[in-house]
C-alpha cells in the first residue's frame, strides 16, 4: 500500500499538444480517488503515466516516498485493469491471473493459492481452467479485477473497467468495487466518465477538464458547493439548470440577480466582490426548483414543455416566457397531473442557488 | 413467389456447389492423376483420357519399385531435416524482424521495412551466383578452423557450412520478405492494452515478446509453418547446386535425379514416388490446422 503524490505533472504527446497542462494531487494510502471528466481530457494519459505506460514530459511522480518518474512500469508494484480487459487469449483463467507472479518467480503452490483466495472474493473459482473466449464480459471484468488483486499491489489503477458492461451488472460491480476496497483498504484510482459512478464509490472526486483539475473533493461537497462552472454542469444528472444574469445588488450574505424581462432572484451566496452590473451566471440543481401557487412572493411564471415519467420521479422540462432557455424539474413521482402548455409558477429557492462570476467562479454559498 | 424463391435459392446453390467442384477439380487433378498412374500396374492407359484418372490393374507394385530404385528413406529424411529447420529459421528470423518493426519505433523504421519488401521484387535466381560463392567462402573458413585446430581430414568441417552441407542448402532462404511481412501484421494487430497489461504484470519486453505476442500470433506462426514447410518440401534449384552427394539429396531433388532423364524406368513409378513424396506434407497440415483457428478471441471486451 502506497501513497500517491503529482507534482506539477504534464504531458506533452507532440511538441504542441499538451494533453496534461499542470497536475498537483495528494492521494493518500488506501484511499479511493475517482477522476472524472468529459472524453479527451486525459484521464486516461494520467493514470498511464502513474502505470509506467507513458513518459512524464515534466513534474515528479511519487509512489509512497520514491520518485518513480523513471521507474519501468513492472518495477512499480502497481496494477491496472484496463477498459478493454486485456486478458491473454492463450492462457485460462487462472493463468491469466497467475502470471505476474509467475513472472516474479513466486513458488507455484503460492501462486495456486493466491489465485484461489482471489477467485472466491470474486466469485470465480468455477471458471478458473476457462480460456478467456469462453466467458462473458462480466466474468472477463472479474477476471480483469482478479488478475490485478492476486498481486497484492501497492495501488490500483481502473480505467473505466465497467463501461463495457450493462446497467444491472454495473451496478452491481458497482457494489463490488466498494466491497473489495472496504476489504483490501488498498489505494484505488478510477478513471470513469459516469458520475454515478464517480458519486459512489470515491472518497474524493477529482474533476478533470481540458488537461487541468477543476476541483478535488469529496462527492456530496462537490455536488453542494462546485467551485466552478464546469464541474457544476458536468456533476448531477439531469445536470445544474443555468442561467445568464446581471446583479443588481449584492452583500456579504446574499446576491439579488436579473434575468431578461425584469424578473429576479435572489441567491445566498457571499457576493461581497461582486459589483452591480457584473454579468453572472445562477444556477439551480433540477430537484431544488419548486412549484408554487401563483401568488407566492417571488415566484416566476412558466409554461410546461414536456414531461418525462421515470416512475419514481417526473422530469418537467419548463420555460420561462422571455427567457429562451428550457429548464429542467425533477419532482415526485406522484406529480403526474403536468401536461404539455400547462402555466405554472415556480420558485429558485434562496439557499440552493449557486451563483457563478463572469470568469466561471462560483461565489461562496451561504448556509 | 414463395416457389419461385425457393427455386431461386436452388439455382444459387447449385451455381455455389458447382464452381467449388469445378475449382475442386481443377487443383486436384494433377494429384488424382498421378494417384491413380502409380497405383496401375497397367502403364499403357496412363495418357489416355478419361482412363487416365483411375487406377487399371491396381496394385501397389510401382510403390514397392520406388523403394528398390532409389534410397526413397534417406531422401525423405533429408527433406525432414532440412524442412524442420528452414521453418524454424524462418519462424525465428520473422518473428524478430517482425516484431520491432511493428512495435518499436526508432529512426529508419520504415525505410527498413521498404527495402525487406523490395527484396520481394527480386527473384529468387538473382541469389544463386552470389550464395554460391558465399558458401564456398563458409566452406573455406570451415576447413580453416579445422587446419588450425588441428583435427584431422575425417572432421571434413567444410560440408558442415558450405557447399554441400544441410546448412548451406537452407540458410538463404531464412530472411524471407514474406515471412516477416506476415509476422508484422500479425504483431500490428494485437491490442496495445495487451502488451501494457503484461508490462504493468512485470514483463520484460522479450518475455512480452515469447510469451504473449508469441502465443496470440499462433495462427498466423502456423500459417508461415506450413507455406514455409510447403516451399521447403519442394524446393529444387538451389538445394541441386549445392549438394553434390546422393545422400544429402532433398526428396525433390532425388526423385529427379533418380527417376527421371533417358535411362529412367517408367513414368508410372515416378508418380508413385511423387504422391509418396507429397503425403508427409499433408499430413503434417492435417495436425497443425487446428492451430489456424484459435486467435484472439476474448483477448479484449
Ligand atoms: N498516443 C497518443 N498520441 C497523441 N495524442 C494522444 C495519444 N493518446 C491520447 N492522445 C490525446 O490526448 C488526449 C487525452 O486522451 P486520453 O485518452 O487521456 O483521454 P480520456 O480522458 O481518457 O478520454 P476518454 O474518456 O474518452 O477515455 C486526447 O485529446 C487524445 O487525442
Ligand atoms: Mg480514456
Amino acid at each position: 500500500m502506497a501513497s500517491v503524490t503529482l507534482k506539477n505533472i504534464k504531458k506533452n504527446y507532440t511538441k504542441d499538444v499538451t494533453v496534461i497542462k499542470n497536475v498537483s494531487l495528494d492521494i493518500q494510502d488506501g484511499e479511493f480517488v475517482v477522476f472524472v471528466g468529459p472524453s479527451g481530457c486525459g484521464k486516461s494519459t494520467m493514470l498511464r503515466m502513474i502505470a509506467g505506460l507513458e513518459d512524464i514530459t515534466a513534474g515528479e511522480l511519487y509512489i509512497g516516498d520514491t520518485l518513480a518518474n523513471d521507474v519501468h512500469a513492472s518495477k512499480r508494484g502497481i496494477a491496472m485493469v484496463f477498459q478493454s480487459y486485456a486478458l491473454y487469449p492463450h492462457m485460462s483463467v487462472a493463468e491469466n491471473m497467475g502470471f505476474a507472479l509467475k513472472l516474479a518467480g513466486t513458488p507455484k503452490a503460492e501462486i495456486e493459492e493466491r489465485v484461489k483466495k482471489a477467485a472466491e472474493i470474486l466469485e470465480i473459482t468455477h471458471l478458473l481452467e476457462r480460456k478467456p473466449k469462453a466467458l462473458s464480459g462480466g466474468q472477463r471484468q472479474r477476471v480483469a479485477i482478479g488478475r490485478a488483486i492476486v498481486r497484492n499491489p501497492k495501488v490500483f489503477l481502473f480505467d473505466e473497467p465497467l463501461s463495457n458492461l450493462d446497467a444491472a451488472l454495473r451496478l452491481n460491480m458497482r457494489v463490488e468495487l466498494s466491497k473489495l476496497h472496504q476489504e483490501l483498504k488498498t489505494t484505488m484510482i478510477y478513471v470513469t466518465h459516469d458520475q454515478v459512478e464517480a458519486m459512489t464509490l470515491a472518497d474524493r472526486i477529482v474533476v478533470f477538464h481540458a488537461g487541468l483539475i477543476q476541483q478535488v473533493g469529496t462527492p456530496l461537497d462537490m455536488y453542494e458547493n462546485p467551485s466552478n462552472l464546469f464541474v457544476a454542469g458536468f456533476l448531477g444528472s439531469p445536470k445544474m439548470n443555468l442561467l445568464e444574469a446581471e446583479v443588481i445588488a449584492a452583500s456579504a450574505t446574499e446576491a439579488t440577480v436579473k434575468l431578461p424581462k425584469g424578473l429576479t432572484v435572489r441567491a445566498a451566496v457571499d457576493a461581497s466582490n461582486a459589483k452591480v452590473g457584473d454579468k453572472v451566471t445562477m444556477g439551480v440543481r433540477s430537484e431544488h426548483i419548486r412549484l408554487v401557487d401563483a401568488g407566492t412572493a417571488e415566484a416566476l411564471p412558466a409554461r410546461v414543455d414536456l414531461i418525462e415519467h421515470l416512475g419514481d420521479i417526473v422530469l418537467a422540462y419548463i420555460e420561462i416566457p422571455g427567457i429562451n432557455q428550457i429548464l429542467c424539474v425533477k419532482l415526485p413521482g406522484h406529480m403526474t397531473g403536468l401536461k404539455y402548455g400547462d402555466d405554472i409558477h415556480i420558485l429558485f429557492p434562496r439557499e440552493e442557488t449557486h451563483l457563478f462570476d463572469a470568469e466561471g467562479l462560483a461565489f461562496k454559498r451561504v448556509r | 413467389m414463395a416457389m419461385s424463391k425457393n427455386v431461386r435459392q436452388a439455382l444459387g446453390l447449385t451455381g455455389h456447389y458447382s464452381g467449388l467442384i469445378l475449382f475442386a477439380i481443377f487443383t486436384t487433378f494433377p494429384f488424382l492423376w498421378a494417384l491413380a498412374s502409380g497405383l496401375s500396374a497397367d502403364a499403357s492407359k496412363m495418357y489416355l483420357f478419361p482412363d487416365g484418372f483411375w487406377p487399371h490393374d491396381a496394385s501397389f507394385m510401382w510403390f514397392e519399385r520406388v523403394f528398390q530404385e532409389m534410397p526413397f528413406l534417406t531422401y525423405t529424411k533429408n527433406s525432414a531435416i532440412m524442412s524442420f529447420f528452414t521453418i524454424i529459421g524462418v519462424v525465428v528470423v520473422s518473428v524478430l524482424a517482425g516484431y520491432p518493426l511493428a512495435r518499436m519505433k526508432f529512426p529508419g523504421r520504415g525505410l527498413i521495412f521498404v527495402a525487406i519488401i523490395a527484396t520481394m521484387m527480386l527473384p529468387s535466381e538473382v541469389g544463386i551466383v552470389p550464395n554460391f560463392i558465399t558458401l564456398k567462402n563458409f566452406g573455406d573458413f570451415g576447413n580453416w578452423i579445422q587446419e588450425s585446430l588441428g583435427l584431422g581430414s575425417s572432421w571434413n568441417m567444410r560440408e558442415w557450412i558450405g557447399l554441400n552441407s544441410y546448412f548451406g542448402a537452407i540458410i538463404p532462404n531464412f530472411a524471407g520478405a514474406f515471412g516477416i511481412f506476415l509476422m508484422k501484421q500479425a504483431f500490428e494487430a494485437i491490442p496495445q492494452d495487451l502488451i501494457d497489461a503484461a508490462r504493468v504484470d512485470g514483463a520484460t519486453e522479450m518475455q512480452i515478446l515469447w510469451k504473449v505476442m508469441v502465443p496470440v500470433t499462433a495462427p498466423s506462426i502456423a500459417a508461415l509453418a506450413i507455406f514455409t514447410l510447403v516451399n521447403a518440401w519442394n524446393d529444387y534449384l538451389w538445394p541441386s547446386i549445392v549438394m553434390n552427394s546422393k545422400e544429402k539429396l532433398p526428396l525433390a531433388v532425388g526423385v529427379f535425379n533418380d527417376l527421371t532423364g533417358p535411362f529412367a524406368t517408367s513414368d508410372n513409378i515416378l508418380m508413385a514416388a511423387i504422391v509418396m513424396t507429397v503425403v508427409p506434407v499433408l499430413v503434417f497440415f492435417a495436425f497443425t490446422q487446428r492451430y489456424f483457428i484459435s486467435g484472439m478471441d476474448g483477448a479484449v471486451k
